[in-house]
């Protein structure tokens, strides 16, 4: 999966920054262990970001171009999608993945492919509904001229899509902020499991925070927490950046 | 060249315009003039082969655009371009603006190679930027113009593809008297180069200066087509009178 | 919107596996050890899936000795902290191939229903009540677990409850129960959360609460609570004992249970080199569990629900 070894960067730099923060508090992880949780928050969050934005963007430039009756009611539909709550997302990928459910089969229960399902399906409704605005919000000249100019509709699309492209840019961000942030449904889907040295199998940084401070723990979730928030906050100044430098 | 005989159009219950018949040849400029709201937009996307009408053919070279499947209808429409009255020009430089009608008519596998060197159409590109005086600004970025200047950019957005026949809708009706100069040059540029143009204008002296054959368009129907001179000179219709002559109010 | 995710997500899962190979059907040459033949029936590679309580995984006594197992069979042990419902629940739907828990009553119900075989008594370890120094409802020191629970309802000391339908808590409403006292009222407070949280909650509120001795050992330094009724390690009432117990999930009632690999810990888990290495296992300094599995005389209770004998009508 290409973006493993990408995911595999960040978390030696936040590793080195998370380690000795830890062990101020007093809290003593293993070597490694903050790094493959952060890997394993990104390598989720990011794959089930990326597949959500191929269907979402291509899904709210198709609503948002077409006129059709229920055209409302469809976005109500998507806006409140926002508001699914996690938890509740999580069980019914369970339901879904469980050996007694239709993916059986396919055992993924406890996988972290389970847990790319689940937030794939939370990042949907914010990714769509906030392109779905921004496409709404070209100009529609813009439209017009692109048409009129010899364009099919694929070609339309994407004069749209590139008109949008800032708010599909924090659309697809607040899907990122929705997923890696989320805890109900990767611990329902994964089972929060390292292996017997620390190494983490389906434990997030949200599933580990979960856990130090159900023990009571709640300095180290605290610091756990901090390096959650550095994470995202580079996500977003690394796409603010690419964004601004591709101004052309 | 490009024709429409005897269209209707309405929205919903409202009728524009009702059994319209009007034509351009290559290499002729027509001016359609009436007052705001009297449908000449309708009328253009109408030409434009973008609206079907209720009633009626346009035909290009012959061919009912309305009469054929859609990848033919795509081909002919094609062969057509439109200006509107604002330039809504796309995000990016002022080249990848003009080289838009360019781009979409390649095939994809040309598309693609061409993000990784110089396609031809740098030269169209450049020479259609020229003919609005504006050659000097081509890797700029379109959000960087002014007004005026982003309405030749459209026009010559237009123009690069070679259309047969273009249409503009009120194109200088937001612009300062030397970029309405320009336009009209390039509609003469236009019209030398063999295409066919119809421009919409409430300015009846910008109509004298342009067009070969001026079709005024009252109420819901073309009252008169003719030679410019004949129409500003000596009207045949009543109505044509006294539009021209600013007695009509609407 | 799963669907669409899970066309991609399978194309995704065969490029993204790690190291642990599939939890496979057990039979049939899965094993990734070379050099044995074709025909071998090794586990190794396979992955053990095994559901357990929130609070015995907390006490990393299986992070401890998993690596052991997992050497000796070339396997991985992925150890899921559910609470005790959830660790039922998900063998029963046939989703772990092996559950350790410390609620004798819903072990049994388990295996009444079918799903689960093969039982060992593992290890155990006790409760303690615990409170403040200050101990307002006077109860230090009672040598039984419900006289006391009757005195803090009587005084309306703030008690704090677990909530959860886990282990612990299974074992807080048994007590309360035995005592004949329903508990209820202001004072008593159902937090519905771990119990490391809640010995936090009672820490902050100085109130009385049922924890388990390992809980509190790893916690004791951050919090101010002492033990005021001990449980049958330190010589209390046996009615606070704390039994472990391990089953395998039934390959009769799920075919795709890792049956093999699950007897192979088992067996681990129960020989006396692993027992003792539980015994050995200290948080703080302080021993946490104590072996039951390894014994000279006979105890044919663990292998059946408690009271079941042959002459029962049913099976």
């Amino acid at each position: 999966m290409p973006l493993e070894p990408v995911a595999q960067l960040a978390p030696a730099l936040l590793d080195s920054g998370a380690g000795p923060a830890a062990s101020l508090l007093g809290a003593s992880f293993r070597e490694g262990y903050v790094g493959s949780i952060i890997a394993v928050s990104l390598y989720v969050s990011l794959t089930a970001v990326a597949l959500s934005t191929l269907v979402s963007v291509p899904a709210a430039v198709a609503i948002g171009l077409a006129e059709f009756p229920g055209k409302g009611f469809v976005k109500s539909v998507v806006n409140t999608g926002m508001g699914f709550p996690s938890v509740v997302v999580g069980l019914v990928v369970l339901f879904a993945v469980s050996n007694q459910g239709p993916l059986g089969s396919l055992e993924l229960i406890f996988t972290r492919e389970a847990m790319i399902m689940s937030q794939f399906v939370l990042a949907t409704p914010p990714i769509t509904a906030i392109s779905l605005a921004a496409v709404s919000g070209v100009d529609d000249g813009v439209r017009d001229a692109a048409r009129v100019l010899g364009g099919t509709r694929i070609d339309v699309a994407l004069v749209v899509i590139k008109e949008a492209k800032y708010g599909i840019a924090t659309a697809v961000l607040a899907g990122f902020g929705r997923a890696v942030s989320e805890v109900g449904s990767v611990l329902i889907v994964g089972g929060n499991i390292t292996s017997a040295d620390g190494i983490s199998k389906t434990r997030t940084l949200t599933t580990a925070i979960q856990l130090e401070a159900r023990q009571g723990r709640y300095e180290t979730a605290m610091v756990l927490g901090a390096v959650l928030v550095a994470l995202v906050l580079t996500v977003n100044a690394i796409v603010v950046r690419f964004g601004d430098r591709g101004v052309a | 060249m490009l024709r429409a005989t005897g269209v209707s159009r309405s929205y919903g219950d409202e009728r524009v315009f009702r059994d319209l018949t009007i034509d351009v040849d290559a290499g002729e400029v027509v001016a359609v003039i009436g007052p705001s709201g009297v449908g000449k937009t309708t009328l253009l996307r109408t030409l434009a082969l973008s609206l079907e009408p209720d009633e009626g053919t346009v035909t290009l070279d012959g061919t009912d655009a309305w009469a054929v499947d859609e990848s033919a209808r795509l081909a002919l429409r094609r062969r057509v371009g439109m200006v509107f009255q604002e330039a809504s020009l796309f995000g990016g430089s002022v080249a990848r603006n003009v080289e838009y009608g360019l781009r979409v008519r390649r095939s994809w596998s040309e598309r693609i190679a061409s993000l990784f060197r110089l396609s031809g159409a740098a030269d169209a590109v450049h020479e259609s930027l020229e003919v609005v005086g504006l050659a000097d600004k081509t890797d700029q970025p379109a959000d960087s113009l002014s007004g005026g200047e982003a309405q030749r950019v459209s026009f010559a957005r237009a123009l690069a593809y070679d259309p047969d026949a273009l249409l503009l809708d009120e194109p200088t009706s937001d612009l300062d008297p030397r970029n309405t100069a320009v336009i009209e040059e390039a509609i003469g540029e236009a019209k030398a180069r063999g295409i066919g143009v119809v421009v919409a204008t409430h300015d009846m002296h910008q109509a004298e200066r342009v067009a070969d054959r001026v079709a005024v368009l009252l109420d819901d129907g073309i009252t008169e087509i003719g030679p410019t001179e004949e129409i500003f000179d000596d009207p045949a219709d009543e109505r044509t009178r006294k539009f021209i002559s600013g007695e009509l109010v609407y | 919107m799963a669907a669409v995710g899970a066309g991609a997500i399978v194309g995704t899962a065969g490029c993204s596996s790690t190291n642990d190979g599939g939890s496979g059907d057990g039979t049939g040459g899965n094993g990734t050890d070379g050099g044995n033949s074709a025909e071998s029936v090794g586990v190794a590679g396979e992955t053990l899936t095994l559901t357990t309580t929130t609070s015995t995984y907390d006490t990393g006594l299986l992070d401890a000795i998993h690596p052991d197992f997992e050497e000796m069979y070339g396997v991985t042990v992925d150890a899921v902290a559910q609470g005790t419902g959830a660790a039922l629940e998900t063998a029963r739907n046939g989703d772990s191939d092996i559950v350790m828990v410390h609620a004798r009553g819903l072990e049994d119900e388990f295996m009444r229903n079918g799903y689960g075989i093969n039982r060992r008594d593992l290890m155990f370890n006790d409760f303690v009540i615990v409170g403040p120094e200050s101990d307002p409802a006077g109860i230090g020191g009672t040598g039984s677990a419900t006289e006391a629970l009757t005195t803090i309802a009587e005084a309306e000391a703030t008690f704090v409850s677990r909530g959860d339908n886990s282990g612990t808590h299974t074992k807080e409403l048994n007590l309360w129960d035995a005592a004949g006292t329903d508990p209820g009222g202001d004072w008593y407070q159902e937090t519905g959360t771990g119990m490391g949280e809640a010995l936090n909650i009672a820490n902050q509120q100085g109130a009385y609460t049922l924890s388990d001795r390992g809980t509190y050992i790893s916690q004791r330094s951050e919090i101010d609570l002492t033990i005021l009724v001990q449980g049958p390690i330190e010589g209390g009432p046996e009615i606070l004992a704390n039994p472990y117990g391990v089953m395998a999930v039934n390959p009769g009632v799920h075919e795709n249970a890792n049956y093999d690999l699950a007897m192979a810990y088992i067996g681990w888990i129960t020989s006396p080199g692993v027992q003792e290495a539980i015994a050995e296992y200290q948080v703080n300094g302080e021993q946490l569990f104590f072996p039951e599995a390894v014994s000279e005389d006979p105890d044919f209770q663990q292998y059946v629900p408690e009271g079941w004998s042959s002459d029962d009508s049913d099976a």
